[in-house]
């Protein structure tokens, strides 16, 4: 919550190199939110040029997360950081790492597009794209709320996984209906389960760097616990 | 100002001389000038306490009126914390109305520090950005629009062209930034909300186009028809083959302004994409005065001069459409026996593409419109010579895909000069 944690520190040097950490952190999460955007939206209109371009991106996103990664080495190394520049490192490192991945989620959506036919019976395409809608805000909440250090940002945030894993259990139980009435459409809908599953897995990384940003402001690791008891604990 | 320490000074002189003479009086001259001089110590003490007690908290105390000099030091420092007071102020009022006038703008206005932190914001931005104050103060500004494209430029710090954006989390919202710099590399940065001018144009595309699409079909019917009827067996009556000619003209003309219109939508909504392959400008140059040559009937003398072995990294269709048509231009208003130059030369930074005639040129004031949808130079003339009105309108299209521009110079008499522009990092020499 406390800004003024991060930077008020004796070495200046110090100082400027875990700002950089956190900016290159959240620069790597504006390219990961425009990766994801052009995927869905590749998915939504089947634009191959588009998938194209995310597929080509890719190797952007892993860039930031090796060069991420060896600034945190060098700073454990040179500086050995405590208290909360120590938590400070540990999250950015967790964050990129999440980051990441969201990253090739967003490649392997991309991926699927190119062989999204014209096809869509029940609307599925509709569902995935309203879940898709759903996920990317939830990626751009949870960064603010890492930009901003705000525990209440990041338990709202963690509350949307719900009503998303709720889409994806939906659209998946759809499809299966489908899939046992006409066999024949088995290829289309493993491509749309597998679609809604990549979309579902992002909410979840999302739902991490939320607990990475409550660990690094109280403290405390609140993964695997209960929303419920985390809300009890840290929600004001 | 000098009379005051002067009064000080004989203050002290009486006060000795009344000393040495009291002490004369009773014979003990030295203690009494020690006793006199002690006492005036005493009150300049006195005195100094006084004016550092009311120094420190000035607000409690009346201000101590003195005789002397003591006097006119206390009346001296209470005008200028008065007047300091009074500047104050005023310039706090003066900032407070700056700030709130900036904040009622509508625009987005934020102001960056040296390190692109945040440094002030508006309520345009609260709302538009959600930005929150006071957490947000100080935060890099990149941290919370993390826009890949707003990062670049902020990087670049080339601000001559303001950058569109849609507003992360709303991708409706447009918005179009525009970065000054000010002082010691602070930045002021204006968002103006773009959304209904973007989606207007979108609406008046959309409406061009369909309706181009629409008028089609009627088109080709209406043609196909008054073809019939002309090649058909029966014979028109004499009195109806003159109207015939003209429906059938004026159809055909119809059908290439549709054309040209729905080329042009289709121009518009085209993403500009690095596709394309290398064109052979010497080959294209050469095509180029065969049509030439053609349309004119050799009525025109065409020449190429193709000076640079530079060949033009584009989509060979579009480019060629776009040079025929700056030459069906350039043929069109050349008088028989004129002549036609057509250029393919470097410059330092650009390679050159143009297209000159020694026609009647075009008067200064047309030039800045001349790419405007159905602007004509001569209302009268201009429609006898088959044009759309669409040409240069789709040309400028054509090279604002290839990131190129349309240079026109015109002298009355003399002739004018249309000159494509490209950059150079579009320009690859070839090998042969």
């Amino acid at each position: 919550m406390d800004n003024s944690e991060i930077t008020q520190h004796y070495s200046q040097q110090f100082n400027a190199d875990l700002e950089e950490i956190r900016e290159n952190v959240l620069a790597m999460g504006g390219l990961v939110e425009r990766q994801l955007e052009n995927a869905i939206e590749a998915l939504k209109a089947s634009e191959s040029d588009l998938a194209d371009t995310v597929v080509a991106n890719d190797y952007k996103v892993n860039a930031f997360d090796v060069d991420i990664d060896e600034r945190c080495t060098n700073i454990l190394a040179l500086r050995q950081p405590t208290a909360s520049d120590l938590r400070l490192v540990l999250t950015v490192i967790k964050t990129t790492a999440d980051l990441e991945r969201i990253g090739d989620e967003a490649k392997r959506i991309s991926r699927l597009a190119f062989q999204n036919t014209s096809s869509d019976p029940g609307n599925l395409y509709l569902r995935i794209e309203d879940l898709g809608e759903r996920v990317r805000s939830m990626l751009h909440r949870a960064l603010d709320s890492f930009a901003r250090m705000d525990v209440e940002g990041a338990i709202a945030v963690a509350h949307k996984d719900k009503k998303i894993d709720r889409l994806y259990e939906s659209i998946m139980r759809q499809s299966i209906t489908y899939m046992m009435e006409d066999p024949r459409s088995i290829p289309l809908f493993m491509n749309i389960i597998w679609s809604a599953r990549a979309l579902e897995r992002i909410g979840d990384r999302c739902c991490n760097i939320c607990e990475y940003v409550i660990y690094f402001v109280k403290g405390k690791d609140v993964r695997h616990i209960s929303l419920e008891q985390i809300q009890k604990e840290f929600g004001e | 100002m000098k009379s005051r320490w002067i009064e000080e000074l004989w203050q002290l002189l009486i006060i000795l001389f009344l000393g040495t003479s009291f002490g004369l009086l009773i014979d003990q001259t030295f203690l009494v000038i020690v006793v006199f001089l002690f006492l005036y110590i005493f009150r300049t003490i006195y005195n100094l306490k006084v004016l550092l007690r009311w120094l420190d908290d000035p607000s409690g105390n009346e201000i101590p009126s003195h005789f002397g000099a003591w006097g006119s030091i206390y009346a001296k420092v209470s005008r200028m914390r008065s007047s300091h007071h009074s500047r104050e102020r005023k310039l706090n009022r003066m900032l407070g109305e700056f700030q709130s006038s900036a904040a009622a703008l509508p625009d987005v206005t934020i102001t960056l520090g040296e390190e692109g932190e945040i440094r002030w914001f508006n309520k345009a931005a609260k709302k538009i950005l959600k930005f929150r104050s006071p957490q947000d103060i100080g935060q890099p500004l990149t941290n919370l629009i993390r826009l890949p494209e707003l990062r670049d430029y902020l990087r670049d710090g080339d601000f001559k062209k303001p950058l569109e954006i849609s507003i992360p989390g709303n991708n409706q919202k447009k918005l179009s930034i525009r970065i000054t710099n000010y002082g010691n590399r602070e930045k002021l940065l204006l968002g103006q909300d773009i959304t209904d001018r973007i989606m207007a144009e979108q609406i008046r595309r959309d409406f061009v186009g369909n309706v181009s699409h629409e008028l089609r079909t009627p088109l080709t019917i209406i043609s196909g028809f008054i073809e019939n009827m002309q090649h058909g067996d029966k014979e028109i009556p004499n009195h109806w083959e003159a109207p015939m000619a003209k429906i059938s003209n004026q159809t055909s003309r119809m059908k290439s302004i549709v054309e040209d219109l729905l080329l042009l939508t289709k121009l518009e909504n085209a993403k500009l994409d690095d596709k394309g392959g290398l064109i052979n400008m010497k080959t294209l140059a050469d095509n180029l005065c065969m049509e030439g040559d053609l349309l004119s009937k050799k009525e025109i003398i065409i020449k190429a001069n193709i000076e640079s072995r530079a060949s033009l990294k584009g989509d060979l269709g579009l480019i060629r459409s776009a040079f025929t048509n700056l030459l069906t231009n350039a043929i069109r208003h050349t008088p028989i026996n004129g002549e036609i130059k057509i250029e393919w030369l470097e410059s330092l930074d650009s390679c050159i593409f143009s297209v000159e005639d020694s026609g009647e040129g075009i008067s200064p004031e047309h030039l800045p419109r001349l790419t405007e949808r159905f602007y004509r130079v001569d209302v009268g003339r201009s429609r006898d010579t088959g044009g759309t009105g669409l040409g240069l309108a789709i040309v400028k299209q054509i090279l604002q895909k290839h990131d190129a521009t349309l240079e026109i110079k015109s002298s009355i008499g003399r002739g004018s000069r249309f000159s494509c522009l490209f950059p150079k990092s579009r320009c690859f020499l070839s090998k042969n």
